[in-house]
């Protein structure tokens, strides 16, 4: 009993003193919390550059998590509503407004040029980290539009490949020839009428843009209405993808038209080029969008993603140190390479480009091969674009199974697009 | 059940009669005691944010800023003026109209094939057809679901119908109860009416559905219920959108919709507090009817 109670006695000692080490991490000890969406592969390549930073600075603890992006929204915003908010937060373009607007991203103005360097960067793109003349993130890296393609088809068809200086009338005409060859098996493009980012990049050939400089929209409804008439058109002149399969290009590479095989041609980002290639190695490229305009694509360097802290961090130093060594640690950059886009530090991207293979070289060389025709990013869409981007899609699909005529689906579509920006 | 105790009815009223009232004294403390764990849950995780979310109801708020009163404004907007929260009414209503019959007339069919099969294999049987209950609410299904009818899924017009069919194949729940039912109904009343010559059909309508009307009321109200807050297989189905074209936009999608994706949840919550009046509404209509048509035994 008694060697028992000195046992215990002992193990107590020994367990406070392991509290009081504890208690002693406010003593320059930072633990904090960094969430990005992605992939395994993405989570594999950040969490190494994650404890390359953990072992030069030993005074900080980076705990990490990821999700999918369709989840990663909805867990941040109920982390940050319970008062849980992790302290670098991976952030998208189209959602910026929403939280930044909503004061919950820290202001990173004074630490830009100074902590957060900024010497070897394109001093346009990091404006678009910029809302309201505050840095409320900064682009983590580059991507833009384009027409990821498969040539087998074209060639097979006798339809000339996607390149600068081909017209929506081109697309169409290449596309019927495709769909035509293959028997109507496989069409020639994807139904592109329902995705707002489509419907940019044909607004800004026409130098219009999604959203004025007051938030308001930045277009009028017939330039919707026309939008939707080409998409119409496409599908009258059996060129496109068939209904039933508008409704799929939400998820991932996998499920949409181009991976299942049942399109030649479809509208995306080339940073996610790495998906397609996943699902069909080697068979697919990337083009630019057909233009009606001989000075520009419409495409535009965007921030394919971005980093933020959050305002109610505890560890300000930490979490933009952290944000920091992703975005200009030339280590940093070589182990994350072109994981989430062309990297947003120019010298880095230098470095990346001379070790490309794989998906990462395609997207480089498109990057390459539009770079002059690319203008720069807009400001960020506004509070409600979430909802308006979704508002869309419904309203073409609402066109596309014949439950509602352009017309109809236009004015609906008006009326919920000005109610969501209010 | 009733039933028993008229079948046997002295040994039960002998021991109800013979024990005495025996009370010790501290014996409510105790059942409090027990009552406990269960108590601290109910008022910590549902009461406690119910009257959170009545309030929320109220007011305007976005998750990240503290809520702004607005009064009855949600309440009004509902119904004056958002067309879609209409559309997901409807749908909800078109689901629980088809579903829940649907389930309970399977599940009923079952029941009275097992029942038949009794000690046939009917153990192995009431398994096998349970399964896919125990399985109910998993995402897993949903998806294996969404790629077996995937033409389907993607159609406005049989999105719904798909929907449907998953869950009435989850009639598990509500067989196990049916035919629980059927084994309480006394065999000589079958018996009498053989006699009497009652045929197969006869039988069920005279005998086993006026017998089984308290079970067939309990699964009705409890299916209805649960067809009113269908969530996850919707979810999963359409990709969490409610699409193609809002043809399976269910009441609970696009309240999760208002709350977590657009940052309304004050007007979330209004929608929730409507579907709950809604539903308590609609059970009291539910158990109004049942003096009508549920048969308890004891009557005369």
């Amino acid at each position: 009993m008694k060697a028992h109670k000195v046992v215990g006695l002992l193990l107590c000692t020994v367990l406070a003193a392991a509290g009081c080490g504890g208690g002693s991490a406010s003593n320059g000890q930072a633990e904090i919390r960094f969430i990005w969406w992605g992939n395994d592969d993405r989570a594999k390549v950040t969490n190494e550059a994650v404890k390359l930073f953990e072992s030069r600075n030993s005074n900080i603890k980076v705990a990490t998590s990821f999700q999918n992006f369709q989840n990663y929204f909805e867990k941040l915003s109920t982390e940050i509503a319970g008062g849980n908010a992790p302290d670098v937060i991976q952030m998208d373009y189209r959602y910026l407004n929403e939280y930044a607007g909503r004061n919950v991203l820290l202001d990173l103005t004074p630490y830009v040029g100074k902590e957060i360097r900024t010497t070897d960067w394109n001093a346009g793109f990091i404006g678009s980290g910029k809302l309201n003349g505050k840095q409320v993130a900064m682009p983590l890296a580059q991507n833009a539009t384009a027409i990821v393609y498969d040539p087998k088809l074209f060639e097979a068809a006798g339809a000339e490949a996607p390149a600068i200086g081909w017209s929506w009338a081109d697309y169409k005409e290449r596309s019927a020839k495709i769909q035509a060859s293959t028997g109507g098996k496989i069409a020639g493009a994807t139904d592109f009428g329902g995705t707002e980012d489509v419907f940019e990049t044909w607004l800004r050939q026409r130098g219009k843009k999604l959203y004025a400089d007051d938030g308001e929209l930045g277009y009028a409804k017939d330039d919707l209405k026309a939008f939707w008439q080409l998409s119409k058109d496409f599908r009258d002149g059996n060129a496109t993808t068939p209904p039933e399969l508008v409704t799929t290009l939400n998820a991932g590479a996998e499920q949409t038209p181009m991976g299942k095989k049942l399109s030649a041609s479809e509208h995306t980002y080339d940073s996610l080029y790495g998906g397609y290639n996943t699902v069909r190695p080697n068979e697919l490229k990337l083009g630019p969008y057909p233009s009606d305009s001989k000075e520009t694509l419409g495409s535009y360097r965007k921030p394919s993603q971005l980093i933020s802290a959050s305002a109610r961090t505890k560890n300000k130093d930490a979490a933009v140190k952290l944000i920091d060594f992703l975005l200009n640690d030339p280590d940093a950059g070589k182990i994350l390479g072109a994981n989430r886009g062309l990297p947003a530090n120019l010298k880095i991207r230098e470095a990346v480009a001379q070790n490309l293979s794989g998906a990462n070289k395609v997207i480089f060389e498109y990057q390459k091969s539009v770079d002059a025709k690319l203008g720069d990013a807009p400001a960020a869409p506004p509070k409600g674009d979430g909802t308006i981007y979704k508002l869309m899609q419904r309203k073409h699909e609402e066109v596309v199974f014949g439950k509602k005529t352009i017309d109809q689906a236009l004015d609906e579509f008006w009326r919920d697009a000005e109610e969501a920006l209010k | 059940m009733v039933l028993a105790e008229r079948v046997s009815p002295a040994p039960v009223r002998s021991v109800a009669e013979g024990a005495p009232p025996r009370r010790p004294k501290n014996s409510q403390g105790v059942a409090y005691l027990f009552l406990g764990p269960w108590l601290l849950g109910a008022i910590g995780l549902t009461v406690a944010p119910m009257v959170v979310s009545l309030y929320l109801s109220f007011t305007d708020y976005d998750l990240f800023n503290s809520p702004q009163w607005v009064g009855l404004d949600n309440y009004a907007k509902l119904f004056g003026d958002d067309p879609r929260y209409l559309d997901s009414v409807v749908v909800t209503l078109k689901y629980v109209v088809w579903s829940v019959p649907l389930k309970l007339v399977l599940a009923l069919a079952v029941a009275l094939l097992l029942n038949s099969l009794r000690g046939k294999g009917q153990a192995f049987f009431r398994s096998a057809f349970y399964a896919p209950s125990l399985l109910g609410a998993s995402v897993g299904l949903a998806l294996a679901w969404r790629a077996i009818f995937d033409t389907w899924v993607d159609t406005p017009d049989y999105a719904l119908i798909t929907i449907v069919l998953l869950s009435a194949w989850q009639f598990g729940a509500p067989m196990v109860i049916f035919l629980a039912g059927l084994q309480q109904i006394p065999r000589d009343l079958f018996d009498a009416a053989a006699v009497d010559g009652a045929g197969w059909w006869r039988r069920l309508w005279s005998i086993t559905l006026p017998m089984l009307s308290p079970v067939l009321f309990f699964n009705l109200v409890l299916e209805t219920i649960h067809a009113f807050q269908a969530f996850t297989q919707a979810f999963v189905v359409s990709g969490g959108r409610g699409g193609p074209a809002d043809s399976t936009l269910f009441y609970t999608l696009y309240l999760y919709e208002r709350g977590f994706t657009e940052f309304r949840m004050g007007y979330a919550s209004a929608m929730a507090w409507v579907l709950l009046v809604a539903i308590a509404l609609i059970t009291a209509v539910l158990f109004r009817t049942s003096r009508y048509w549920v048969f308890y035994g004891d009557e005369r």
